[in-house]
């Protein structure tokens, strides 16, 4: 029984963990109907970001997420202003394909700026945990988390009680009236990309403590986190993080139990179940458009 | 794409006129030709190009003392791009176009594989530096010789056979497996785990885990759960490995003995990744160290130090030592006749910096690896001791420091 605790209680934190990291991703295919390959590249970009503070200046990675975000969001926004705002209008399809370019093109200059050997950030707590009881928690899952919960909450507020954020709605839901009341779409979606964007400051600093990392690390992200974003219902805030939760438990619980073989497979046999029964994901919201399926 | 290879196939014929024109009449006259091909640029570039590095470092000491047979040797290496097509098509174009006398095997299992079969074909003996999954012996192959000291399955037997000849009393009652789906890393650790089950060391864990696993929290957590005295994994790089240090750390679970396949072999990336005081105690085997005291390497790290000012890496030594092989049996033989350098091999043993090696009618090497073992922050050979560097074995392994 308490195994079995410990097991929910680790694939709850990496889930955690990994709601983070697919925040972002949901946000910018919500609102704009992008599907941002690079966010994986972008996370390793940063996470090279943070590792080069702590390891040059000292700063604790997780100090650096102060850093990081300012200059993700500054990235994310003239990846849109040069090339992203091109797709308006443009199928869904089309933003795989230049996003997928993009990634390349970071993954090669991360290569050339840090080369392609594996790179970690270690500072004290990097593989220490908090023991309560018969219990152990990973100390930077935990953090983990915690900048999760706060980079949500900060997520929600914002479409939800801003300005912006219901301009962000605005323009999701018609581009039209939107411009009829003021808003300027362009201007709305690039923010949008940017705070999308901006979110992997904060991922790539964990990521950074949480595993070692080289140039080609952004393809195993990239796969997980869409993942975790079709098994939430893509677009849905909250169903990311359902959805992440769900994958995480998933993954130790079959490692545990079935086979640690079968662990970076079931998540997807989860996916497969889940769209069957409910094609909009957890949370997802069925469309006019999807209604004709 | 139909363009596309109607563009190869011009190249192809391009580049094997232009071979042809370049070195027509080939063998005889006052050299000896040595071809090999290596993937000098794609995925296996680093240890590739060491490889090359070594071939060249013993091609210049040869010519330098007078030449194999009193000939010059010329070395003809080809870029197979770490693609196995391409290092087919280059060890036919070796034989039949550059009419090498002798050949060098490529890099990797991945390679040797195909590459080896098309020296069998034509009869030629295969002295190959890098490829010990024991997918290469199954074959019955004739020609084949891997210069290291041992396959896969026996690269930790050292490690397996001190760990269960320890005293009464420090001998490890049960062990841990930690298995990466990996043509090499996996026969690594079923080759412990035989060794250690006949000696009586019970298994309470042993899990297979794809490559590509990041997360090793749950696995860290069922294996600290049975309290192995033994933990042996078979990483197949760098990440797994480190990432199966990290989880155990944070579960707070320190075996005695601790064996991983690759992983603490790749230097100041490993200690950096886990911490260098976490290093401690951990083992793993290599084919070769610098300070190793076996014959002819005082020579051979003289002479790569002048040339590139830094320690030769693992794969530059491994090149060296099957050129040595090579040069022993021309040498002993007199002539370059493929099926006599074939018997001598068989029945002969060769003194290579990696130390004395003999093979098996299939090729396979019957010595063991080093046993390393990471010591205050360094690399250190522990056994055999006449390889030592360290003249004392960590054990039981030192408690994780955080």
């Amino acid at each position: 029984m308490t195994q079995f605790v410990q097991v929910i209680i680790l694939g709850l934190l990496i889930g955690g963990v990994y709601a983070l990291l697919a925040a972002g991703l949901t946000l910018i295919f919500g609102v704009m109907d992008v599907i941002n390959v690079a966010q994986g590249a972008l996370l390793i970009f940063a996470a090279f970001v943070a590792w080069t503070l702590w390891k040059d200046l000292g700063i604790d990675p997780l100090l650096g997420v102060l850093i990081t975000t300012p200059l993700m969001f500054a990235i994310g926004w003239a990846m849109y202003m040069l090339t992203i705002q091109f797709l308006a209008g443009k199928p869904a399809s089309m933003s795989v394909l230049l996003t997928f370019a993009l990634a390349l093109v970071i993954e090669g200059t991360m290569g050339i700026l840090w080369s392609t050997t594996y790179h970690a950030s270690t500072p004290g707590y990097f593989a220490e945990s908090f023991r309560p009881g018969a219990f152990y928690l990973p100390k930077a899952q935990v953090y983990g988390c915690v900048i999760a919960v706060g980079v949500l909450t900060a997520l929600y507020v914002l479409l939800r009680y801003t300005w912006l954020g219901r301009a962000i709605r605005a323009v999701s839901e018609n581009v039209t009236s939107a411009r009829l009341v003021g808003v300027n779409p362009k201007k709305v979606a690039a923010l949008t990309f940017a705070v999308g964007v901006a979110t992997t400051g904060a991922g790539g600093s964990i990521v950074s403590v949480l595993y070692p990392f080289l140039p080609g690390s952004h393809y195993q992200w990239i796969s997980r986190l869409l993942g975790v974003i079709v098994l939430g219902g893509m677009g849905s805030l909250p169903g990311a993080v359902v959805g992440a939760l769900a994958l995480g438990v998933a993954e130790t619980t079959t490692a545990t139990y079935i086979s640690p073989r079968w662990a970076t497979m079931v998540p997807y046999v989860l996916i497969v179940v889940v769209l069957l029964a409910r094609p909009q994901g957890i949370a997802g919201v069925r469309l006019r458009e999807d209604a004709a399926l | 794409m139909r363009r596309l290879r109607w563009v190869i196939a011009v190249l192809v014929v391009l580049a094997a006129a232009a071979a042809a024109a370049g070195c027509g009449g080939g063998g005889g006259g006052g050299t000896i030709k040595i071809g090999a091909s290596l993937p000098l640029t794609g995925d296996f570039s680093e240890p590739g190009t060491a490889a090359r590095q070594g071939y060249e470092i013993w091609q210049k000491q040869v010519n330098d003392a007078g030449g194999l047979l009193g000939k010059d040797v010329e070395m003809v290496i080809k870029d197979d791009q770490s693609d196995q097509n391409i290092v087919v098509t280059d060890y036919n174009a070796l034989i039949q176009q550059d009419k090498v006398d002798l050949l060098l095997g490529t890099f990797s299992s991945l390679l040797n594989l195909p590459a080896s079969a098309v020296a069998e074909r034509n009869k030629m003996v295969y002295v190959e530096p890098a490829g010990g999954s024991p997918e290469m012996f199954s074959r019955g192959f004739k020609y084949l010789f891997f210069a290291q000291q041992a396959t896969a399955p026996h690269q930790a037997d050292l490690f397996a056979d001190w760990v269960t000849n320890l005293p009464e009393g420090q001998r490890p009652t049960s062990a841990a497996y930690v298995i990466a789906d990996d043509p090499f890393g996996g026969p690594v650790a079923d080759g412990i785990k035989s060794k250690l089950e006949a000696a009586g060391v019970n298994t309470v864990y042993s899990e297979v885990y794809p490559p590509e696993t990041v997360n090793f929290d749950a696995i860290a957590s069922a294996v600290a759960a049975k309290k192995p005295d033994v933990i042996a994994q078979g990483s197949a790089g760098l990440s797994d490995g480190v990432n199966l240090d990290r989880a155990l750390i944070k579960v707070g679970y320190s075996p005695k003995q601790f064996f991983q396949a690759s992983s603490p072999s790749f230097a100041d990336q490993f200690s950096n990744a886990i911490g260098i005081k976490n290093t401690d105690g951990i083992f793993y085997a290599v084919s070769y160290h610098v300070d190793a005291k076996t014959p002819g390497n005082e020579d051979f790290l003289a002479a790569y130090r002048a040339k590139y000012n830094t320690d030769p890496p693992e794969d530059a030594a491994d090149g060296y030592a099957a050129a040595q092989v090579l040069q022993a049996a021309v040498e002993a033989v007199g002539e370059v006749d493929q099926d006599k350098i074939r018997d001598w091999l068989h029945s002969n043993s060769v003194d290579t910096i990696l130390g004395t090696l003999s093979w098996d009618e299939t090729g396979a090497p019957q010595q063991a690896f080093l046993l390393a073992q990471w010591q205050n922050g360094n690399e250190e050979i522990v056994l055999p001791e006449e390889a030592a560097t360290s003249t004392t074995i960590v054990n039981p392994k030192p408690a994780w420091s955080k």
